[in-house]
């Protein structure tokens, strides 16, 4: 069934309007298994909302949204979850006056097994199984460098580190796809480089990861594959290469009033 | 480490008061303490949809009543003793509570809040209309049984108070349980930022409903104790003021803190009954005091300790 001719996530000529703005249109999109997948454009491109249609918080006016295969658009969040399809935020999304841990646990929502009436009466299984969470909640903080700062609370925490537990977050919701929205965003020259490492790691476990970035350090080193899409419609597709000397790209990226990309090299 | 000291001391505190109570109370006492042990368990269960869920319930005393009328038309009109009747008002005022809030819970806090007050009025209403002929109408019903446990009635203050201090110990036990498991923390996460739970999977309108449910069920039970303390039911404890109060508890104690919660239904339901003649006052003096608390402490007198585990 899953062979390599279908794709892990296809987008069938996608669009959505918000009254009359038409935010994104007819976009195709076919991202394969293993792949590192770079989605840019301007500011106001629509590439977040791409994201929010593919995790359901949007659905789509027209097109098909595909999960190996299966048509996904217009289920639930919670329902796209379950098929591992996870995301960060571009503007973080903490749980406050939680811990790093405890935001950590949130990810492992569906690993859990325990019944809301065992949580009550704290059964013995109940209270095995929140060991082992935190345990494994734990290694994942460790993998990310966090493990030290697991009992902090979250939103309090420098910008760069929130950005990271975020990601671990999400890690512990096991993603099969992983969706990345600016993850480089605020993070200083050296967390940028860190970060190039941590979604090749993530890659080479097997995560396929689709990423909006405006910082090309990460997007010319991490990705296989660069969709580009400007007033919501994607003008060039290709690997990193032929998008760095896309004449269409670079008139995107220049003709907009957008400077915050050195990608004119 | 903190967070375990505090439960000891609450686990003292509820020990002496089971002790000392009984042997050193004037009768007047303990059915002040018991009042206190049925509004604590009715504000700690506004406190899960409110404080722990965060949905802006102000229609809590619709759960508290059909716990009480269940219990009351039960005893009365088909002889059901009082502490069979528990587990059903438990069970019909969850069942409410989910149905109630099912189609609710998608909207937005400010919407709810007015859809919720909606149903206090509607059920007041029917109380008082005597809909189906069973709730008495505005005299509600009379001549409720005492409990009675393997048989024996319990007719002294000291033993209806022991009863109503246990179910308060369960509850209590059941609220710090909810701390380490996932459905408190589900609570926390959908009352904190709801878009980011279900993107990891959250079910949020079934985690809704069941804090309603819960929250519901919990009210209902204490309904039954409070309705075999008095020995009777009317319409007028479970108006929209009783409901406004609960609220006003959870916010002013303080969300989601037990001791908070506790010391809210201690000011509201204690205090009035200790100074009767000041009683025509209380709304005036809660009501100056919270607005200073709201201004000065909006986290609650006993905010929740930020336990970061
Ligand atoms: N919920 C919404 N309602 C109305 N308009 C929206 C909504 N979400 C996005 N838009 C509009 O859709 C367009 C695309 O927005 P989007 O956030 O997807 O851009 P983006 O490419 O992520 O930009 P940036 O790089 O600034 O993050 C913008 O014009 C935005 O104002
Ligand atoms: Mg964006």
């Amino acid at each position: 069934m899953n062979d390599n001719s279908t794709p892990l996530l296809q987008l069938d000529s996608v669009g959505i309007n918000f009254g009359g703005l038409r935010a994104v249109d007819d976009l195709n999109l076919s991202i394969k298994k293993g792949d590192v997948v770079g989605l840019i454009g301007p500011n106001g491109a629509g590439k977040t909302t791409v994201f929010n249609l593919i995790t359901g918080v949007y659905k789509p006016t027209d097109g098909v949204i595909r999960w190996k295969g299966e048509p996904i658009s217009g289920l639930p969040p919670y329902r796209i979850a379950q098929r591992r399809i996870l995301r960060t935020f571009q503007t973080i999304r903490l749980f406050s006056g939680m811990s790093v841990l405890e935001n950590v646990l949130a990810g492992q929502h569906m690993e859990t097994h325990q019944t809301w009436l065992s949580g009550l009466l704290s059964l013995p299984k109940q209270r095995r199984e929140e060991k082992a969470l935190r345990k494994s909640c734990m290694e994942i903080l460790e993998q990310l460098d966090l493990a030290s700062i697991a009992h902090e609370e979250a939103t309090s925490l420098p910008y760069g580190i929130q950005r990271r537990v975020e990601m671990a977050r999400t890690l512990a919701a096991k993603p099969e796809l992983l969706i990345l929205d600016e993850p480089a965003a605020g993070l200083n020259d050296s967390e940028s480089v860190e970060l190039n490492k941590t979604i090749l790691g993530i890659r080479d476990q097997g995560v396929t990861v689709i990423l909006v970035e405006h910082d090309m350090n990460v997007v010319m080193n991490v990705t296989d594959h660069i969709c580009v899409i400007n007033f919501g419609r994607k003008i060039a597709e290709g690997g990193p290469e032929d998008i760095r000397n896309n004449p269409q790209v670079i008139e995107a990226y220049l003709g907009s009033d957008d400077d915050d990309d050195e990608e004119a090299a | 480490m903190k967070k375990l000291t505090s439960t000891w001391a609450g686990l003292l505190l509820w020990v002496l008061g089971l002790l000392l109570v009984p042997l050193f109370a004037d009768n007047n006492w303990i059915f002040i303490m018991s009042y206190f042990a049925i509004y604590a368990v009715v504000s700690l269960s506004q406190d899960v949809v409110l404080g722990r869920a965060g949905m802006y319930d102000m229609g809590h005393a619709v759960y508290f009543g059909i716990g009480a009328y269940t219990t009351a038309i039960l005893n009365t009109q088909y002889g059901v003793p009082i502490l069979w009747t528990l587990p059903i008002a438990v069970v019909v005022s969850a069942l409410f509570g989910a149905l109630l809030s099912a189609p609710i819970v998608k909207l937005r806090g400010d919407y709810l809040l007015v859809a919720t007050i909606g149903f206090n009025e509607i059920f007041h209403m029917a109380l008082v209309n005597d809909v189906g002929g069973i709730t008495g109408g505005p005299d509600g019903i009379y001549g409720i049984e005492a409990p009675s446990l393997f048989g024996h009635q319990i007719m002294s203050q000291g033993g209806i108070f022991v009863l109503n201090w246990i179910l308060l110990g369960i509850v209590l036990l059941l609220m710090n349980n909810l701390e380490n498991s996932r459905l408190g923390r589900v609570f926390r996460y959908l009352k904190e930022d709801e878009l980011a739970a279900t993107t990891l999977g959250v079910n949020a309108r079934y985690y809704k409903i069941l804090a309603f449910a819960l929250g519901a069920g919990i009210a209902g039970a204490a309904g039954t104790l409070f309705t075999s303390l008095l020995q009777s039911v009317s319409p007028g404890a479970f108006v929209f003021t009783e409901s406004v109060t609960l609220f006003a508890i959870v916010i002013v104690g303080g969300q989601a803190s037990i001791p908070g919660v506790l010391l809210g239904a201690v000011l509201m339901f204690v205090v009035p009954q200790v100074f009767r003649d000041l009683a025509e006052y209380r709304y005036f003096v809660f009501g100056l005091a919270m607005i200073v608390i709201m201004v000065l402490r909006p986290q609650g007198i006993l905010p929740r300790r930020r336990r970061l585990e």
